[in-house]
């Protein structure tokens, strides 16, 4: 055997081996491009914000030292296959401690199993699918999920608006829509309410007048759309069109500006439930909005906010641990009690969903105004 | 209230929109055989050159601002078939077909950057009322635009039935259509003649566009979809047939409602595009195509 071969392999294999801490990296799967990448840029503006406070003050005391945190941040297009393909590029290439993401539902969902099998811990803002983190050891989420979400939208329809009857249009093509809709049909109807329609789309479907045509025959007292903000101004709008006059609803796939950018007039008087509000009394969630708004010039919505929180909770645990070790921080995560988050406190009761309250939101003028609060 | 009068009303907006696309690919078709896959992506930047005039351009009036953006989308379509297909025109049928899925890819992602890949919606020129005498008779709730799209679009489609029938331009182009290499020994300028049709082509797909920013929105992959959708409309009616792509895309309109409004909103695609398979299986040109004969 060569002589070289001898004498420089053990010294590589030392090299790979020896942990070199000079930075801490994390890894970020938003999608910046696509239909929903306003959701990805607010991702990309919290991201940004963490990772200037975080290094400002020196860094994460790990162990004996501080170390400064790299954010590496890859667009998965809100499309699942592009997620996998991110999250295996953060694993394997990059190299990442844990990962921040990925947004919808079907893009955790992707994600997930790989980092699952890599035993890299995974923060999801924004997914509430029960499925994300169900059966998996790491991976969590900084959100509550859609059994929660469902029956504060049920709640509210049959209590404060005193709805009879109901129907429901969403997109059965994607994991969060299909799940909310489901729960919000079960609780409804448990509650003494009627749900009288119960219509499907297709992702990226625009002409929805066939569906509300339909419902409109049964004339409900409010329907629920738990679709994403691109696409619900223009079924409400449809729907007006069509002459229903209906209390519209959703959930916290609403939460963004471009909800009443697109629809305008038309959003006013329609609620949603949500993670949190910016009108909120919580003095961690003040600063955090006033820093950014005074960097970005907007208002944060939720996925801005539980982006700061999950990049937060994977910092907090990383000192907790003590150690740049995913396994490590897996750990801590998991261990985390009354972590004071902007959209609320955050305690991991042994899986990967945290016990928090939801918020009641009304469009009013083009604004989001604070209506009310549920906890569980 | 029976909601089926609404329904049509429905099927008769969605159809008219399917239509305007669909005779830009029949109409290609059947002048140089050729299916132009880009002509998706030309309907979504008429769309966008509609918002942008509406925006930019606001306090003209919608007679002036819509055929303007046809006007601008037609030489687009003329642009285009100049710069990537006349050079290809006797290639083989691979080469243009794969240049005209790249040009698609191009228009896309050309708006995705200049304009943006968000959901947007043309702001609304056509009155937006209600039409007070159908729901009075009918017991149907339909909004004025929704009348005047339909009654636009088919008075779109009577005009290019004038010109291809009734013009000197329109003989050309049947003349083309019916042996493309025999008209230029007649002295017809070939060039002139498929740039027409492209021109014509585009520009009704524009209309198309503007129609579906205002009724239901933009952006910059819609091309994709409805695309295929008006492409299938047009196979279905027999492509290269102008009658026939009208007939396919109210047709099609017509079953994806219907299933939605008397069957399931579930099973939609599968229902239409169902029956639809079993319509070429009985008539495998089309309802209006010719069976072309293979001279060996």
């Amino acid at each position: 055997m060569n002589l070289r071969v001898l004498v420089l392999l053990p010294i590589l294999v030392l090299a790979g081996c020896k942990p070199k801490v000079q930075e801490l990296k994390i890894g970020v799967s938003a999608p910046t491009t696509g239909s929903i990448s306003a959701t990805g840029q607010s991702a990309k503006n919290a991201i940004a914000l963490v990772q200037d406070e975080i290094n400002a003050g020196g860094g994460v005391q790990v162990g004996d030292k501080q170390v400064k945190v790299r954010f590496i941040l890859e667009d998965d297009e809100d499309k699942p296959e592009s997620t996998a393909t991110v999250f295996q590029k953060l694993i394997n290439q990059d190299k990442v401690l844990a990962i921040v993401g990925s947004y919808t539902s079907k893009c955790s969902n992707a994600g997930a199993p790989i980092a699952e099998a890599a035993g890299i811990p995974v923060v999801s803002p924004w997914s509430t699918n029960p499925n994300v983190t169900k059966g998996r050891k790491f991976i969590f989420r900084a959100c509550f999920i859609d059994p929660f979400q469902g029956r504060v939208v049920a709640q509210f329809a049959t209590n404060k608006l005193k709805a009879k009857t109901g129907a429901v249009v969403y997109d059965v093509a994607s994991d969060y829509n299909k799940g909310i809709a489901e729960v919000f049909r079960d609780e409804f109807t448990k509650m003494g309410g009627k749900i009288v329609g119960f219509e499907t789309y297709n992702t990226k479907d625009t002409d929805f007048s066939a569906q509300l045509t339909k419902i409109k025959g049964s004339n409900p007292d409010v329907i629920f759309l738990p679709n994403y903000f691109n696409e619900v101004p223009l079924q409400i709008q449809q729907a007006r069109k069509l002459g229903l006059t209906a209390v519209m609803l959703g959930g916290d796939g609403w939460d963004n500006p471009e909800l009443v950018k697109l629809g305008g007039k038309v959003m006013d008087g329609t609620y949603f439930s949500n993670h949190y509000s910016p009108d909120i009394d919580n003095p961690i969630a003040k600063t955090f909005i006033a820093k950014y708004k005074s960097r970005f010039g907007i208002v944060p919505d939720a996925a801005a906010a539980l982006t700061y929180d999950s990049a937060n909770l994977i910092l907090r645990a990383t000192a907790t641990a003590g150690k740049a070790d995913s396994k490590a921080i897996r750990d801590a995560l998991a261990a985390t009690v009354g972590f004071q988050g902007v959209t609320g406190t955050i305690t991991y009761g042994g899986g990967g969903d945290p016990v928090k309250g939801a918020v009641v939101i009304k469009v009013e003028d083009g604004k989001f105004v604070f209506d009310s609060a549920v906890n569980p | 209230m029976d909601t089926i009068i609404q329904q049509l009303f429905n099927a008769a907006q969605l159809g008219a929109v399917y239509a305007l696309i669909a005779l830009g690919y029949s109409m290609v078709y059947g002048i140089i055989r050729l299916i132009n896959f880009a002509h998706g992506d030309i309907f979504m930047l008429g769309g966008f050159i509609g918002l942008l005039l509406t925006t930019r351009l606001g306090w003209l009036p919608f007679w002036v601002l819509m055929p303007l953006a046809m006007l601008l989308t037609a030489l687009v379509g003329v642009a285009v078939e100049r710069v990537a297909y006349r050079r290809l025109r006797n290639a083989q049928r691979m080469s243009v077909v794969i240049t005209t899925l790249g040009v698609g890819i191009f228009l896309e992602n050309l708006v995705r950057l200049t304009v943006g890949p968000e959901t947007r919606q043309i702001p609304a020129r056509l009155p937006s009322g209600p039409v007070v005498w159908l729901q009075q008779h009918l017991g149907a709730f339909v909004t004025w635009d929704k009348l005047w799209i339909i009654l636009i679009s088919l008075a779109l489609m009577a005009v290019l039935w004038l010109v291809v029938n009734r013009t000197l331009i329109g003989t050309a182009m049947r003349a083309v259509a019916d042996n493309k290499d025999a008209v230029p020994l007649m002295g017809v300028n070939l060039n002139l003649v498929i740039a027409v049709t492209f021109a014509i082509g585009s520009a009704l797909a524009a209309a198309g566009g503007i129609f579906y920013g205002q009724a239901y929105s933009i952006d910059p992959y819609m091309g994709i979809d409805l695309g295929w959708k008006a492409f299938i409309a047009a196979v279905i009616g027999g492509i290269g047939s102008i009658e026939g792509a009208v007939l396919g895309s109210f047709l099609l309109a017509g079953v994806e409602v219907v299933t939605v409004a008397y069957l399931s909103s579930n099973l939609k695609n599968g229902i239409a595009f169902g029956l639809l398979i079993l319509l070429l299986l009985v008539w495998p040109w089309g309802i209006m195509g010719r069976p072309t004969l293979k001279k060996v």
